[in-house]
C-alpha cells in the first residue's frame, strides 16, 4: 500500500508568472521509496478548510539530476495550486505518496529510437523528465517536442529547453506553437488542430519513423493529437497519454467536516467481530471508512479491492447507523439484510457494532 | 493552450475517445466499473489457470504436458499483471489471491447463473469442472477463441495502462488458444477421439457463448459511455461464433 511520507521543500522558484518549480527532499529512510521513473508523478495531500485535497503533479526532473522536482501551475480557483504558488516556501514540509504513473517507455541504452512529444502548457512537466532522461540514457535516440502555449511569457522551462537543445545538438528538436503570438512561420501560430497536425506531419515530422509518441496537455488537445497520430499510421500501443494536472477530479477523500465538529470529540465507538473475537475502538466521524479504522487497530479484516467492487470486505451491521460511499457488489436484498462493504462504510451514529462472521 | 475554456469534463473527454492514465485522474464511478472489469479478468485468469492444473497430469504426451503447464503458468502471470494495476488503486495483491479458492468448481450439470457468484468475479464458464483431457482441450480452444475476441475489445479500453497490459498479453493468450486447437486436431484424428471431442463441444459451446453477456445489456451502455467498451455483446458473440464455427468445421467437428 502506498502511504504518505513527508518531503521537505528545499527550493522553490517562480518559473513563469503563474507557475513554480518546487524541489523536494525525502527523509533518508524514505529515499528508496522516492526513486522514480521518468514521467511519473507525485500525489500530495493537504487540508484546506477541513477538507483534505489531493493533487498530483508530474516530476519534471530527469533521472540523472539526483533530485525530486515538480512544476505547479496556478489554476484559477485551484486551492492547492494557488497555495503552492503564493504561500509555499523553502523549509515547509509536504505530505506525498511515492512516485506513481506509467507515462514512460523502458529505457534501453542501445536503442536508437525516434520519440515525439506533445505538451500543452504545464503538460510539459512529465515530458521534460522524459526528454532529459532519454537524451542522457539513450545516446542514439532522438526527441522532437511540439510545445503549445498561449504566449511566449507563459512558456514553462523555456530556458532549460534551449539549454537542452544546445547540449544535445541534432538530437533534440523543439517546435513552439503559440496561440496568440505570431511567429516567423505561420504554421507555428494558433491552436493545434487537425489541419495544423497534418501540416506538421507534411513539413516537419516524419510520422513513419516515430517509435513512440507522448502527449500531455488539456483534454481537447490530446484528443486532436491522438486522432491525428492514428491517422498518420501510429498504433494505439505507440501513443502514451498523461492527463493534464488541472483536470483531476481531486478525489478529496475526507468529506468536509468543520474543524469544531471534528475536534469536539465527534467520534464513534465501533465494535468489530472477526473470527469469533470482538474488538472495540474509537474512530473519528470524518468520512473515514470502518475497514481502514479496523486495519489501523491491527485487526486482520478481510479486503481486496477497497473500491466497493469485490465484496471481500462484506460485513453485517448489527447495531448503529452507517452509510456506504459506493456499492457495486452487494445486491439490494443483502443491503436490506444489513450487509455492508466495510471498505466503503462510514459511521453515522455514535456507536456501531459490525461483524465479519455473519 | 492552457486557458480555462480548453478543459472539458472527464465524461465528455471519455465519450470522445479520450484515455485516462492513472488512478489520480479517474472519477469514482469510472474507478468502480474499471475495477469490476479488471476483477473479472483477474478472477477468470486465476480460475482458468487453477482449473487447468489437473489437465497437466491428464496430458497424453510430453508435448501436451508442456503445453498444459505453460497455460497454467502464463494465465497466472497474466492475472498478476492486471492485479498490479489494481494495486495502484489500493488492492492488496496477496489478500486478493487468497480471497477465493480458484480451483473450486460447481457440479458439471447444474446451470450457473451468468451473474457474479458472491465476491468471485470469474466468468460463469470457469465455474464448470473439466472432465479429462479432451474436455480440457475443447474448453481451452473454445474459450481461448472467446478470449481473443474479448481481449481485442479490451485493447480499446480507455484506461491506458490496462490497454497496454492487454496488448502485451494478448499474443500469449492467442497462443494458448492455438495450443488447444492443436490438441483437438490430434484428438480428432481417430473416430473414438472425435466422438469424445464432439461431446465436449456440445457441452462447452453454449457455456462459452454465455460469457459474452446478454444482448442489449444496460451495463454495456454504461461502460460504453466511459470508453470501457466499444463493441456490443451481440457483435462480439457473433464474431466468436463465426470464428469458432469455421475452425470446428475445418476439423470436421461441427
Amino acid at each position: 500500500m502506498s502511504r504518505f511520507h513527508p518531503l521537505e521543500v528545499t527550493d522553490i522558484h517562480k518559473e513563469t508568472r503563474d507557475a513554480v518549480v518546487v524541489t523536494l527532499a525525502p527523509r533518508a529512510e524514505d529515499a528508496a521509496a522516492f526513486d522514480f521513473t521518468q514521467g511519473q508523478y507525485l500525489t500530495f495531500r493537504r487540508e484546506f478548510d477541513g477538507e483534505e485535497l489531493r493533487r498530483s503533479y508530474s516530476i519534471c526532473a530527469g533521472l540523472d539530476e539526483g533530485v525530486l522536482k515538480v512544476g505547479i501551475k496556478r489554476v484559477d480557483g485551484g486551492a492547492f495550486s494557488t497555495w503552492a504558488n503564493e504561500e509555499l516556501k523553502a523549509g515547509d514540509v509536504l505530505d506525498a505518496m511515492p512516485p506513481m504513473g506509467k507515462f514512460y517507455t523502458p529505457i534501453d541504452p542501445s536503442a536508437a529510437k525516434s520519440y515525439l512529444g506533445f505538451a500543452g502548457g504545464s503538460g510539459i512537466t512529465p515530458l521534460l523528465s522524459i526528454i532529459k532522461t532519454v537524451l542522457t540514457r539513450e545516446p542514439n535516440s532522438t526527441f522532437t517536442l511540439v510545445y503549445a502555449n498561449r504566449q511566449m511569457g507563459s512558456i514553462m522551462f523555456r530556458e532549460e529547453l534551449e539549454d537542452i537543445k544546445s547540449t544535445y545538438l541534432g538530437r533534440f528538436s523543439l517546435i513552439h506553437i503559440l496561440e496568440t503570438e505570431s511567429q516567423d512561420i505561420d504554421l507555428f501560430t494558433g491552436r493545434i488542430d487537425a489541419e495544423k497536425m497534418d501540416a506538421l506531419f507534411r513539413l516537419w515530422i516524419d510520422a513513419e519513423s516515430v517509435d513512440t509518441a507522448f502527449i500531455c496537455g488539456p483534454e481537447p488537445m490530446m484528443l486532436t493529437i491522438a486522432e491525428s497520430l492514428r491517422k498518420h499510421g501510429l498504433s494505439d500501443g505507440q501513443i502514451k497519454f498523461e492527463l493534464f494536472a488541472s483536470s483531476q477530479p481531486g478525489r478529496a477523500k475526507a468529506r468536509a467536516v468543520s474543524k469544531e465538529a471534528a475536534s469536539a470529540g465527534n467520534t464513534c465507538e465501533v465494535s468489530v467481530t472477526l473470527d469469533g473475537g470482538t474488538r472495540t475502538f474509537q474512530m473519528p466521524k470524518d468520512g473515514s471508512f470502518i475497514l481502514d479504522a479496523a486495519l489501523d487497530n491491527k485487526m486482520d479484516a478481510p479486503y481486496a479491492c477497497k473500491a466497493g467492487v469485490c465484496s471481500t470486505c462484506r460485513a453485517k451491521v448489527l447495531e448503529g447507523e452507517v452509510e456506504m460511499e459506493a456499492n457495486h457488489a452487494l445486491e439490494d436484498y443483502e443491503v436490506r439484510a444489513g450487509y455492508v462493504l466495510s471498505c466503503q462504510c462510514i459511521p453515522l451514529s455514535d456507536k456501531v457494532v459490525l461483524s465479519y462472521d455473519e | 493552450m492552457t486557458n480555462e475554456s480548453d478543459t472539458m469534463s472527464i465524461e465528455d473527454y471519455l465519450a470522445k475517445g479520450g484515455k485516462l492514465s492513472s488512478p489520480e485522474n479517474v472519477p469514482v464511478r469510472y474507478r468502480a466499473e474499471l475495477m469490476r472489469l479488471m476483477s473479472s479478468f483477474v478472477d477468470s485468469e486465476l480460475a482458468g489457470s487453477a482449473g487447468f492444473a489437473d489437465a497437466i497430469n491428464q496430458a497424453p504426451g510430453i508435448r501436451e504436458r508442456i503445453a498444459a503447464s505453460r497455460i497454467v503458468l502464463e494465465k497466472a502471470a497474466h492475472a498478476e499483471k492486471v492485479l498490479d494495476l489494481m494495486s495502484d488503486f489500493g488492492t492488496d495483491k496477496a489478500k486478493y489471491n487468497q480471497s477465493h479458492d480458484w480451483s473450486a468448481r460447481g457440479p458439471r450439470d447444474t446451470h450457473v447463473d451468468t451473474r457474479r457468484q458472491g465476491g468471485d468475479m470469474r466468468l460463469s464458464v470457469f465455474h464448470y469442472p473439466l472432465s479429462g483431457w479432451a474436455d480440457a482441450c475443447v474448453m481451452n480452444a473454445l474459450m481461448g477463441m472467446a478470449t481473443v475476441v474479448q481481449m481485442d475489445e479490451m485493447t480499446g479500453v480507455s484506461y491506458a495502462p490496462l490497454a497496454d497490459v492487454i496488448r502485451e498479453i494478448a499474443p500469449v493468450e492467442k497462443r494458448h488458444m492455438e495450443l488447444g486447437l492443436e490438441g483437438l486436431e490430434r484428438l480428432a484424428e481417430g473416430d473414438e477421439g472425435r466422438a469424445a471431442v464432439k461431446e465436449a463441444v456440445a457441452y462447452w459451446y453454449p457455456r462459452v457463448a454465455e460469457t459474452f453477456g446478454a444482448a442489449g445489456s444496460d451495463r454495456y451502455d454504461r461502460l460504453a459511455k466511459l470508453g470501457l467498451r466499444h463493441t456490443t455483446n451481440e457483435d462480439l458473440l457473433a464474431r466468436w461464433k463465426a470464428d469458432a464455427d469455421a475452425r470446428l468445421a475445418e476439423l470436421k467437428l461441427a
